[in-house]
């Protein structure tokens, strides 16, 4: 840490800091009333704020839905699938859902009347035909965490208009939640010896680092959302990331190796398999972290909360939390300006396919040099010397996350279970499991392939450094170069 | 009455949590308090001591007693640290402000509109702390 400085102290000694707002305490809008609230240095009352956040979460989601809509029944404004959001209890999506009930469930919500000036609609007519919410409870996989479930659905159900999903971390690892979500029909073989629960805490334990831990019950919850999407007929996905909490997920995304995938941090569609594409769409992205708490202030919102999972101080990701949120405070405009730079970031790469783990595309050089040094690799129980290598089905991130350089367990943090030690098969989510066995239906026969109960099992192994030498020898420069 | 000054508080967004899971407090502070915004009881009963004037005096600068001033917000901010938060202090304070990612509005206004940590506290009013920190 003392290497690297105290990025705040150093952006204190070199950025003077404007004062808080420009010109007067008069509203910019109507010119007429005192101001209530400063966002990015520009003041604005409450009657004219409220509209303004209606009108940043129209502007986003409205586009994504006209686009399905080229051809006869344009004015229509109808999606061409339900609607699915995600609920964490945090602030973003619950003032996602509130937005989303006023604006397009609703006959009578209070923004509606305003709204038809822009995008005339038949206030009987929905745009999606169902609404569904689904929360991911993670508390079964650590100490101490209280389940969130019950105060989560009394909110959603006091929409009256939404159906509520609930779901759990360890359904990834659940080949029943499996059958009811997957539309293609890919057999995964149950293990009865132990539990989703047990899975699920094998898999967490398993990683590297904290900052890994964290990242994958991220991804875990993303695939959760995406697949339960899937399953209800959605064409959207509606998730709460606001304009800081993007740019959190940015800097630390592309700090753990995520850079290929830094699009997909701000907007994405996911290809299901079926002739269905997913629109992932994070309608708040650009509302700061301020305007959504006022919002749910002024709208008298109850904010349930996200519980923080134990011991999460340490990651990656909490740290660039405290960095922007301290930015964003002191310099409100340099936040967006993270997000805006990094939406104008393109790959220098065509994707080649997709990971397995997070779904996300992965890079042709990636692979190849992940097909050099294969350090994870599926397993087959029955014969143990014959392996398929996950690695080059990963993306870099998912690859860096697993095989972070500290491989010290992270045991400390999850429930306490069988000891888990590198030589140990660890579980996967079932859809690696079902991305595998697609792989070797599309190959034929010829590579040992998983077929049986044990394929969920892949092997984290470290390679010893002659080992790694020779994988790497001629990417490595020559010591006088 | 003319030596304190009576507020409303409210926690929201989580912070309740810090404040005994309460989120609304009555709270009363004296009219004058030490510069250093020590909180502790004899630095209070000092100030009671010297405020003997009456509401309309204490526009006058020349009545505030040496070595106070009048109760501000980063008073406040002391006060419900030292005397009602039940604990992690730092997810409230950081250095003599709120915690970057806490909206404070002072009668339902952006405390950075009325000054922040420098506005001066009169009776009746209401000050809301809303955490924003409770991600997406
Ligand atoms: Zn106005
Ligand atoms: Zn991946």
């Amino acid at each position: 840490m003392t290497s690297c400085g105290n990025p705040a102290a150093e952006i204190d000694a070199l950025m003077t800091r404007r004062p808080k707002f420009d010109h007067s305490k008069e509203c910019v809008k109507c010119k007429g009333r005192v101001g209530n609230i400063v966002i990015r240095h520009v003041v604005y009352c409450r009657e004219c704020f409220l509209p303004l956040v209606n009108t940043k979460f129209r502007k986003i989601l409205q586009p994504s839905i006209k686009e399905k809509l080229d051809g006869p029944r344009q004015k229509s404004l109808k999606a061409s699938g339900n609607l699915t959001m995600g609920l964490s209890g945090g602030l973003g999506s619950t003032v996602l859902m509130d937005l989303v009930a006023k604006n397009y469930f609703r006959s009578s919500g209070p923004e509606d009347n305003k709204g038809g000036k822009d995008h005339p609609r038949k206030l009987n007519e929905k745009v999606w035909k169902a609404g569904y919410v689904c929360y991911v409870e993670v508390s079964d996989a650590f100490p101490g965490m209280r389940d969130s479930t019950a105060d989560i659905r009394a909110i959603v159900e006091s929409y009256n208009v939404f159906e509520f999903v609930p779901l759990k971390l360890e359904d990834a690892f659940d080949p029943s939640w499996w059958d009811r979500v997957d539309l293609l029909l890919c057999d995964i073989p149950s293990s009865n010896f132990s539990t989703p629960l047990d899975r699920l805490r094998a898999y967490l334990s398993a990683m590297p680092t904290q900052t890994a831990l964290l990242s994958s019950v991220q991804a875990l919850i993303r695939l959760l959302l995406l697949y339960s999407a899937r399953s209800t007929q959605s064409s959207h996905l509606l998730l709460g990331t606001s304009l800081t909490s993007l740019s959190i997920n940015l800097i630390s995304g592309i700090a753990q190796g995520g850079g290929f995938a830094v699009r997909e941090e701000v907007d994405e569609e996911w290809h299901t398999g079926t002739e269905m594409t997913i629109r992932v769409i994070r309608p708040l992205r650009d509302l700061t972290m301020k305007e959504c708490t006022a919002w749910a202030w002024w709208n008298h919102l109850t904010v349930v909360g996200e519980t923080p999972i134990p011991s999460a101080k340490q990651g990656i990701g909490s740290l660039t939390k405290d960095f922007i949120v301290g930015l964003e405070t002191d310099y409100p405009s340099t936040v967006s300006t993270i997000a805006r730079t990094c939406s104008k970031l393109a790959p220098k790469d065509k994707a080649t396919g997709v990971c397995a783990l997070c779904q996300r595309p992965t890079q042709f050089r990636a692979q190849q040099w992940k097909s050099q040094i294969s350090i994870l690799s599926y397993s087959n129980s029955k014969e143990s010397t014959d392996r398929i290598s996950l690695a080059p089905s990963l993306c870099y991130a998912c690859h860096t996350s697993l095989t972070g350089r500290n491989s010290r367990s992270v045991n400390r943090s999850v429930k306490s279970h069988d000891d888990i030690t590198s030589d140990v098969p660890i579980p996967l989510p079932v859809w690696v499991q079902s991305h595998a066995s697609m792989q070797s239906n599309s190959r034929g026969s010829g590579t040992s392939l998983i077929d049986d109960a044990s394929t969920d099992i892949m092997k984290v192994r470290k390679m010893n450094r002659e080992e790694m030498k020779e994988q790497i020898g001629s990417y490595l420069l020559d010591d006088d170069l | 009455m003319a030596s304190s000054v009576s507020l409303k508080i409210e926690f929201g967004g989580g912070l309740e949590l810090l404040f005994a899971n309460q989120s609304s407090h009555k709270l009363t502070l004296p009219k004058f308090v030490p510069i250093s915004n020590s909180t502790s009881l004899s630095s209070l009963s000092s100030s009671n001591l010297k405020d003997t004037d009456t509401e309309s005096a204490t526009s006058d600068d020349a009545a505030i007693p040496d070595g106070l001033k009048r109760v501000d917000v980063t008073y406040l901010l002391h006060h419900l640290r030292d005397h009602l938060l039940k604990e992690r202090p730092e997810l409230f304070m950081d250095k003599e402000t709120v915690r970057p990612g806490i909206l404070v509005l002072i009668n339902d206004t952006d405390w950075e509109l009325e000054g922040e940590g420098e506005y001066e506290l009169k009776s009746g009013d209401e000050l809301v702390f809303i955490s924003t920190l409770h991600g997406g």
